[in-house]
């Protein structure tokens, strides 16, 4: 267990507000496991993945999403974290990017087919 | 007029580059992590239709070579290619559908719970929402989640891609174990996939 805890990128666990001591790594409570185990499945691992390897990924997701929600907040509206503000710093990332477009996108055509849907019943 | 004569041996070499290049798009929409089939049976129809876009691009070229400057020519061609790049979009759109429907449908029981999980599995959006505004402090939109999630599921698919490349190349068999994460990690920041805004490059010491 100590190699995991001696990676520089898992730094963010210590304020996790235990009272500012070291309590080590992965003391804040497991927020993915289920659904990350589920998903390692569907992307080649083993259909049980190690708890070790479902940590370490979690732990990874979690310094993702607070890099980017950063860095978002600190380009466009300062302060506050904007969708054109994460397709703008994804623009590099050339799977990311298509993916996101395709999400808001099939957002909008479900919200358009259930305000629709919703407007025909009340006319009826 | 653009010659029809000249356009052809233009457009063959042409062909070949930018049908490596407009693959990679209509794929990593999919993320086909678990198969490497679709790659090649992407490849064949695409090639079909880059003659056509590469004509279309080369008789606007050419009708614009032939005014000499950019400023009626170019509107007009402004105006004819959403119109072609929407009907191409249209149909490799269909095409990609009628392939994958093939593809999965030859599928073995374990391929299909592997496909099954690969398009259920998700982010919750309420702790990621949650999440996000504990490090904003303020509240953020439901695109927001929407599109973090989005790209936090991507992310996490690269990683263990990696891992299991990696996995592979040590001559190590699945589940994944934490050195080859580790590992996949490394070769990632080296590849400045990971964003790390933690190191302070210092220019002059």
């Amino acid at each position: 267990m100590a190699d995991e805890e001696d990676e520089a990128g898992f730094d963010e666990e210590v304020e996790d507000g235990c009272g500012g001591v070291d309590v080590g790594h992965g003391k804040r409570k497991r927020l993915f496991s289920k659904e990350l185990r589920c998903m390692m499945y569907g992307f080649g691992d083993d259909q049980n993945p190690y708890t070790e390897s479902v940590d370490i990924l979690e732990d990874l997701v979690i310094e993702f999403i607070t890099e980017m929600t950063h860095k978002a907040m600190s380009i466009g509206r300062q302060g506050r974290v904007q969708v054109e503000d994460i397709v703008f710093l994804i623009r590099k990332d050339p799977r990311k990017f298509a993916r996101v477009k395709d999400l808001l996108t099939m957002n909008e055509e479900l919200k358009r087919a259930r305000k629709a849907f919703d407007e025909a019943n009340y006319g009826s | 007029m653009a010659d029809p004569a000249r356009i052809k041996p233009e457009g063959t070499p042409e062909r070949a580059a930018s049908a490596s290049e407009e693959d990679p798009k209509p794929e990593e929409t999919e993320d086909v992590a678990a198969t490497a089939k679709p790659e090649d049976e992407n490849k064949e129809p695409s090639s079909q239709d880059q003659p056509k876009q590469e004509l279309k691009a080369e008789l606007a070229a050419g009708e614009d070579e032939e005014e000499g400057t950019s400023g009626q020519p170019a509107s007009k061609r402004l105006k004819v290619e959403p119109e072609k790049k929407k009907e191409k979009r249209h149909k490799v759109d269909e095409d990609e559908i009628q392939k994958m429907q093939v593809l999965v449908s030859s599928f073995s029981e374990e391929q299909l719970n592997r496909y099954e999980m690969y398009r259920r599995s998700a982010f919750p959006k309420a702790a990621i929402k949650r999440l996000i505004q504990s490090i904003t402090g303020s509240s953020v939109s439901q695109n927001v989640v929407i599109a973090m999630s989005g790209i936090s599921k991507v992310f996490a698919g690269e990683i263990v891609e990696e891992a299991l490349d990696v996995c592979e190349k040590w001559g190590d068999t699945p589940p994944l174990q934490p050195k080859h994460m580790r590992e996949a990690v490394r070769r990632l920041k080296s590849r400045d996939q990971i964003p790390n805004s933690k190191h302070k490059n210092i220019l002059f010491h």
